[in-house]
């Protein structure tokens, strides 16, 4: 059985559990184990506080590294910005060494110490390369058929590609790869690879900024003809889900598109309990998107 | 109509202010990486992908030329110099190889240093103070969780109170505490907000 | 007893400056053996030269140390004063005090230092130099242009009309090149193919130039003067002494693929010639899609060929040909903008490259010079072409490509002129518009109405109903992001080297400059020369190039081929590797070191020994090296010699 230590940062336990407890079962599933890491702290988000101040944003996504090193596991994220604030530390600390003893000597007073041996991967990788697009597809119980999912990758798993190495930034596959898998079909929209608008502190600070691309996403998949968004990101996650009861509330427009992080459409194949997706906790519902997988069975 | 002379005199700009700038990010970045704005040709490349951009006033190349000509006041004093998602796109596009996205971070930290730190980023950050979370668990996710079969709280700071000091140790150590404003003893932040 | 004279330069202030002059000379001349030193302001200027030839004459020098700029600019003028006063010219030692002292380091007192320390090194060395006699060896006074683009055609038709023979070689079935695709030239809108095909044919009317077509340079070997090539003549699939070029096989031919030379614009057949005014006008079959080949059917050419040429089990044919000089003339690759995924070239279909729109500009192309849109196959009205795709791009090319907004500026134009209605916008960093009445043919198109939009293309995305591209970018000069939507979008694509440049480069055993394209002696002084001696570069396989100075290095290039073999013999440096026969026991480590192929293992009577052909030698020193028992010594280099220099400035601490 293949181990991870399992870096949950702070909306996928905090705001989106149903995540956190479809990832987990799922991956029990494929003999996949999750290990916890204890005492971790948010990652912390990469675009927000290494604005305000890049040691600190250093010194504590180190700290994250280093007890999740202990488990002497590879460290595993689900959300992009966990992702993004862990990778970076790890390619900044391993590529400079004066700064990495500044940062050690930090942690060493709460006695830590960052040693950068362990990978720090995303759950998509898992899914992609731990278990692969085949076994996926030949696990599948339920077929999605006739789904029309807009995949949304996020920013922080993909760039900087110099950094993250994932291939290419502008048409990335991988996850239209694993929603095929699933028997739905990935459909293109306009300003595919475009950001949420979550990121960069700009949620906290000028909200109207960031809903404004939300929902020009948002009427682009509509206009696609998308029956959901399926995302590999926790904050991008809330910022559709809970983005589009903002947009109700400030600019009366409802899209009643279901958000769906890629391991609950995985979820829905593998014929899981809606229950244990944890979509009802969700603010947008998922009827419209289980009539139709439940229409297309009969 | 009075007439004013709308000339901007490049002998009083800072002309300091570059190096001020690449010293603020040399230690996390390296100097290559802060010297790249020197690189831009003004081509527009960022800006015109810049998904910020194309519904505000945030002008990625407008910034990187104030930066390099030395206007110091006017980028770290803006607000639009909030405005950026770090989305990246400019960065895996600029042809010169501008390191955008680090250099609006390193801007950032100047001036949250000079005090245009904006109060809902304070109060995001005193989350991670009080909570060890940026986004702590609220009584209703707790509820959720446990319907889920997870337990209440999550294995992080909030199970463990020991972590939770470990990182205000960390954020005490980095001075994160007095840029933020952070009060140890109220456990709040300082002044009004 | 030597009588070394010491010459001091200044550089004006490029070594004065940095370099205490006097005091350094002063010093110098009470080195042991050095019974005079001097300084002057330019020791390479006429008076300089003057001063050290009066002094070997006068003051009866017999070694002389010149200490100024690299040996690389100036050791054969002072070779020559030498030789010129009776003084053997290998008795002359340069101490490059400019390149290794004055212009690398700011500390004038360490830096003096270190100039004396060079100088006493040179002394030390040229004390012992021997004197040393220029070999000579014999010339093959003919000469190898591979690639018979325009760059190729010009040089091998000067070379031939001096009245010299050329061997021409072309991979493609004809000559004509990358010139021939295109449709009209810039600035003067003349025709490409009005110009280059008097070219073409003057090529295959000339009887000093043999013409080898549809062939590849596999192997060459020998030095200056004395070089072998294997040509590989590929079949064609017939017999090219019947074909009479009627064509009648191409228009009966069942098969039709995508044409590489229409840039996959238009079709091709199975047995096909790339163009009407071919040369040779003899088709090739293509092995991998012809019916017959492929699947034992068909045969339709075969049937229908009134000269029974045609030949399927036709095979490969090899040539060997000595020359004295090879030209490489090889041309470049247009940029593939697959991987500027932003673009979405092969996804968008009506997002086409610069030397696509040429196919569909020229009159003898796939769609008669009608400009039509591959999706529907509509007049477009709306045009924009994209600059800088590929180019000046850290991503992608670094280097600007020379030609693209000239070539962009000129077909806007003619398809202004064309249909007057359109709408043209150029999407543009910099307009580099350099050349001579380049700067007039820009203002033409602003004159024409052409929009100039100052902003690097961020991205383009496509309208899905009316497949229109759209692009987005930042019009920088009014500070707005924009968008635009088009019928058709071209992108400038540069100049790239050639996907088998690779190959060559290790054939010749040229360098590649960092952009990949081959790379000159000297980018100032020896812009046609290689590092290899005898052979010269032409046209774009040196760099990116317009037509006017691909030509005007073409000239050069055969000017430059024309110096080695226009003499029976040639002068080669006696600076070179020599075998002590009587100790060389053969065991051949100094072959597997030579990167030149100079070393040969020979049988004498009782034991084998190395032998070095002085012509292939450049002198470099691995083989003495390598040597385990010291048989081998580099002349003017050897142990002792590097010893005394270390000792010189070291004082004797090794």
């Amino acid at each position: 059985m293949k181990e991870y230590a399992t870096f949950l940062g702070c909306i996928i336990p905090n705001r989106y559990p149903g995540i956190e407890a479809t990832s987990t079962s799922i991956l029990k599933y494929f003999d996949i184990e999750l290990l916890p890491i204890n005492g971790a702290s948010c990652c912390p988000a990469p675009g927000v506080f290494s604005c305000f101040h890049l040691e600190s944003w250093l010194a504590i996504a180190a700290r994250n590294i280093a007890i999740g090193e202990e488990t002497g596991q590879d460290i595993v994220t689900m959300c992009n910005g966990c992702y993004g604030s862990l990778a970076e530390a790890n390619h900044l600390l391993n590529g400079n060494k004066e700064l990495k003893d500044k940062i050690n000597e930090i942690l060493s007073k709460v006695g830590c110490e960052f040693k950068g041996n362990s990978k720090i991967k995303h759950m998509i990788e898992v899914f992609s390369e731990d278990i692969g697009v085949k076994k996926i597809q030949e696990s599948m119980k339920n077929t999605l058929d006739g789904i029309k999912v807009c995949t949304h990758y996020g920013c922080h798993f993909l760039k900087p590609s110099e950094i993250k190495k994932h291939g290419s930034s502008e048409r990335p596959r991988f996850l239209d790869d694993i929603v095929r898998a699933t028997g739905a079909e990935s459909i293109d929209y306009k300003d595919k690879t475009m950001c949420c608008g979550f990121g960069g502190g700009v949620r906290a600070k000028d909200i109207d900024v960031t809903l404004d691309f939300t929902r020009e996403k948002l009427k682009n998949i509509i206009l696609a003809g998308g029956d959901c968004i399926v995302d590999q990101c926790a904050s991008c996650h809330l910022e559709f889900d809970r983005g589009q009861a903002e947009i109700k509330k400030i600019y009366g427009e409802e899209f009643r598109l279901p958000v769906l992080y890629f391991t609950q459409l995985i979820g829905l194949g593998l014929g899981m309990e809606q229950k244990k997706l944890g979509l009802e906790f969700q603010n947008i519902p998922a009827q419209s998107l289980l009539d139709k997988i439940n229409g297309g069975r009969k | 109509m009075p007439i004013t002379r709308n000339i901007i005199r490049i002998n009083d700009l800072n002309s300091g202010f570059i190096d001020e700038f690449v010293e603020s990010g040399r230690k996390i970045f390296g100097e290559d990486v802060l010297r790249s704005v020197e690189l831009c040709i003004q081509c527009g490349c960022c800006t015109g992908s810049c998904p910020s951009g194309r519904r505000t006033a945030f002008r990625t190349r407008k910034i990187f030329r104030e930066t390099s000509l030395g206007f110091k006041d006017s980028v770290l004093g803006s607000d639009d110099l909030w405005l950026c998602t770090t989305c990246y796109t400019c960065y895996e596009r600029c042809p010169r190889g501008v390191k955008t996205t680090d250099i609006i971070r390193v801007l950032r930290n100047m001036a949250v240093r000079e005090g245009y730190m904006a109060d809902a980023h304070r109060m995001t950050a005193s989350y991670v103070f009080k909570t060890g979370h940026g986004v702590p668990a609220n009584e209703e996710v707790q509820k959720q969780r446990v319907e889920l079969g997870l337990n209440r709280l999550p294995p992080t700071t909030h199970s463990f109170p020991e972590a939770l000091r470990s990182v205000q140790e960390v954020l005490r150590l980095t001075g994160f505490d007095e840029i933020v404003g952070f009060n140890w003893e109220t456990m709040e932040l300082r002044g009004r907000i | 007893m030597t009588n070394i004279g010491v010459y001091i330069c200044h550089c004006g202030t490029n070594i004065a400056g940095v370099v205490d002059v006097e005091g350094l000379t002063q010093k110098v001349a009470k080195l042991k053996d050095v019974s005079l030193a001097k300084d002057y302001k330019y020791m390479c200027s006429e008076p300089g030269q003057d001063l050290i030839r009066e002094d070997i004459k006068n003051r009866n020098l017999d070694r002389v140390v010149v200490a100024a700029c690299s040996p690389r600019m100036h050791e054969n003028t002072y070779k020559k004063v030498l030789a010129s006063a009776g003084l053997n010219p290998f008795l002359l030692e340069i101490a490059n005090i400019r390149e290794q002292a004055s212009w690398v380091h700011l500390d004038k007192e360490k830096t003096t230092d270190k100039a004396l320390d060079l100088i006493k090194m040179a002394v030390a060395k040229v004390r012992m130099d021997e004197p040393l006699t220029s070999l000579s060896a014999n010339v093959i006074q003919r000469v190898l242009v591979i690639g018979a683009g325009i760059a190729g055609i010009q040089t091998s038709l000067d070379i031939a009309n001096i009245g010299f023979d050329v061997v021409l070689v072309e991979k493609e079935q004809s000559i004509g090149g990358r010139m021939s695709q295109l449709g009209k030239t810039f600035p003067t809108l003349d025709c490409s193919a009005c110009i280059l095909t008097p070219k073409m044919v003057e090529v295959s009317l000339n009887p000093r130039i043999k013409l080898f077509t549809y062939s590849e340079v596999e192997e060459i070997s020998g030095f200056i003067g004395n070089f072998k090539a294997k040509i590989r003549k590929k079949s064609r699939g017939l017999d090219e002494s019947l074909c009479t070029g009627c064509g009648l096989c191409q228009e009966k031919c069942p098969t039709k693929v995508p044409s590489e030379y229409d840039e996959k614009m238009g079709k091709r057949k199975a047995i096909y010639t790339l163009f009407p005014q071919a040369v040779p006008n003899i088709p090739v079959i293509d092995r991998a899609s012809c019916l017959y080949i492929t699947k034992g059917k068909c045969g339709v050419c075969k049937k229908v060929c009134p000269a029974g040429a045609i030949d399927y089990e036709r095979t490969d044919e090899f040539i060997e040909e000595e020359i004295g000089a090879v030209v490489v003339a090889t041309g470049f690759d247009p940029f593939d903008p697959v991987s500027k995924e932003e673009y979405g070239f092969g996804i968008y279909r009506n997002v086409i490259t610069g030397l696509q729109l040429e196919r569909l500009l020229h009159a003898a192309g796939p769609t008669k010079g009608e400009v039509v849109r591959p999706s529907d196959g509509a007049i477009p009205k709306r045009i924009a072409f994209v600059q800088c795709v590929g180019s000046r791009d850290e991503h992608a090319n670094k280097y600007c490509s020379r030609v693209c907004c000239m070539y962009a500026i000129k077909n806007a134009l003619l398809i202004k002129e064309h249909h007057p209605e359109s709408e043209i916008f150029i999407y543009y960093i910099d307009i580099r518009a350099f050349g001579k009445g380049y700067e007039e043919f820009y203002k033409r198109a602003q004159e024409n109405g052409i929009k100039f939009m100052r902003g690097r293309v961020a991205e383009i995305f496509e309208e899905q109903k009316s497949r229109n591209p759209v692009i987005r970018a930042d019009d920088t000069l009014l500070g707005m992001v924009t968008e635009n939507e088009l019928d058709m979008v071209v992108l400038s694509v540069g100049m790239i080297p050639r996907s088998d440049s690779s190959k060559i480069q290790k054939m010749l055993g040229l360098a590649a400059s960092p952009d990949g394209f081959f790379m000159e002696a000297h980018a100032k002084l020896r812009p046609v020369d290689t590092l290899v001696d005898g052979v010269f570069l032409a046209g774009t396989a040196q760099g990116p190039k317009d037509i006017p100075d691909t030509v005007a290095q073409a000239k050069g290039a055969a000017s430059g081929a024309l110096e080695v073999i226009s003499h029976k013999t040639l002068q080669l440096s006696p600076l070179i590797s020599e075998v002590d026969e009587r100790l060389c026991r053969g065991c051949g480590d100094c072959k597997d070191v030579c990167e030149y192929g100079a070393i040969e293992i020979v049988t004498l009577d009782t034991h084998k020994v190395a032998r070095i052909n002085p012509a292939i030698c450049k002198g470099c020193g691995a083989c003495a090296v390598a040597c385990c028992n010291g048989s081998i010594k580099l002349r003017n280099y050897t142990d002792s010699i590097t010893f005394a220099m270390l000792d010189a400035t070291l004082g004797g601490a090794v």
